[in-house]
């Protein structure tokens, strides 16, 4: 059974850490830390993908308001939310099969959870950052961005995700 | 509706992304006049590689009816050659006697019509057109393609199709000559390849070469017809004719459009080599 009030907590964590930390640390121009895809990456993988989809454009429209997106941080949510399976099953090689009761992160090793939110993280600043330019007229820089901004991402996101699968999702 | 239902229920996800992506995006570019500018132009050429795909589909599926109206507009302009030939002197009458004849006066009259059935697998092959006697079709009018490649003859006609005997059939016969130096051959089909006929009777001193060219020389049909290029060739067992091995130049097997030519005088010549023969 999933601990719902754990997701919903997990999601106004991740969204007032993002909209009222992350965002008004400027370290640098090139440097957009982004950890709220993690709200739709931790989601149990046995839900139905209609029902991620309407929560990554529920997280994508409340990033949208919050900070200005203008529909951005929603067009940039939605595909991570479609394609999350399939890039579970690249990256890990695992996927959701019948008569599993267990949440099939938890199952994951920790390389396999690294690599599958390291993954879907990529894709995500890909697809924001060529949205926000939307020229490839400096494509070394836009490379620098997606880069520093995943790694950076992926290293606040990795604890987070640790402490909640390991405290709140059941095995 | 089962099967509908099914359908929906199976994309109803991916309908959905497509919506809300797309709300997402044009509520993004609308927010400033740069994304408006650069996501306008990066639609309008996505829409245009749609809609430049949607309408070579189109047309693809259009071809045929376009095949038929410019196979008419060859006949036309066939015809209104010809005339123009003979105006100029080129033709087989005097420009006074043409003149004499008329506007309307043609030695060659083009009509086309459309492959309807047809066989290439058997000894004795026919094909089928759409026109009969009701367009004006008659027996012995040659059968060519648009590009002026020859096919055969009519040899059966009914009120609204035609039976050809094409250059496949173990009974065709027709006349023909190099193009190089005009020299005469019979045209035969063996039965043994649907590739290839043969040219017999041809002279000793017509100097075949593989690559030359034959083309028609018949009653049938005007000049500069095409029948196919000389694949090999032999001298008969006395010496006395070569007999090449052509390829034929129509491909008999796809034939979807050809031209069916009526030359006026075909029946006087008839007439006057049955007279000829009869004495």
């Amino acid at each position: 059974m999933y601990k719902y009030v754990s997701y919903i907590w997990l999601t106004v964590a991740v969204l007032f850490v993002q909209i009222f930390l992350l965002d008004n640390i400027s370290v640098a121009l090139w440097l957009r830390p982004m950890i709220f895809p993690l709200v739709v990456l931790l989601l149990p993988m046995e839900w139905r993908t209609v029902w991620v989809l309407l929560s990554a454009l529920g997280v994508g429209c409340v990033m949208d308001l919050a900070l200005g997106g203008a529909g951005l941080y929603t067009a940039s949510l939605l595909p991570v939310a479609v394609t999350r399976r399939s890039v579970m099953y690249v990256t890990t090689r695992r996927s959701v099969e019948a008569g599993d009761h267990a949440e099939l992160l938890s199952k994951l090793s920790l390389t396999q959870l690294m690599l599958y939110i390291g993954a879907a993280m990529a894709l995500h600043h890909i697809l924001f950052f060529v949205l926000e330019t939307l020229s490839f007229k400096a494509p070394f820089l836009l490379l620098a961005v997606i880069v520093a901004s995943t790694i950076v991402s992926m290293l606040l996101a990795w604890p987070i995700a640790r402490l909640f699968l390991a405290k709140v999702v059941v095995k | 509706m089962h099967r509908l239902i099914e359908f929906i229920k199976r994309i109803y996800v991916v309908v959905l992304f497509i919506l809300l992506e797309g709300l997402a995006l044009w509520q993004y570019a609308a927010s400033t006049p740069y994304t408006e500018a650069k996501i306008l132009s990066r639609t309008t050429w996505f829409g245009g590689l749609v809609s430049g795909a949607v309408s070579d589909v189109a047309h693809f599926f259009s071809l045929p009816d376009e095949n038929r109206v410019l196979t008419a507009r060859v006949a036309e302009l066939e015809q209104t050659l010809d005339r123009e030939r003979e105006m100029r002197g080129g033709g087989a009458l005097p420009v006074e006697q043409v003149e004499a004849m008329g506007f309307d006066y043609v030695r060659y009259r083009y009509y086309s019509a459309n492959v309807v059935s047809m066989t290439t697998n058997r000894q004795r092959n026919y094909v089928v057109v759409d026109k009969g006697e009701a367009d004006g079709i008659v027996n012995n009018m040659g059968v060519m393609t648009p590009d002026r490649k020859l096919v055969g003859y009519v040899v059966s006609c009914s009120e609204n199709y035609s039976v050809v005997m094409p250059m496949l059939n173990t009974e065709f016969g027709i006349g023909g000559r190099l193009v190089d130096n005009n020299y005469a051959c019979s045209i035969r089909w063996s039965g043994s390849s649907s590739h290839y006929v043969e040219a017999i009777d041809l002279s000793t001193y017509a100097n075949p070469q593989v690559g030359m060219s034959v083309e028609v020389s018949s009653e049938r049909l005007p000049e500069g017809v095409l029948i196919g290029t000389i694949e090999s060739y032999e001298l008969n067992a006395v010496s006395t004719a070569y007999s090449a091995k052509l390829r034929i130049a129509a491909d008999l097997a796809a034939l979807d459009n050809v031209l069916l030519v009526e030359n006026v005088h075909y029946g006087e010549i008839e007439e006057l080599l049955e007279s000829v023969q009869s004495n």
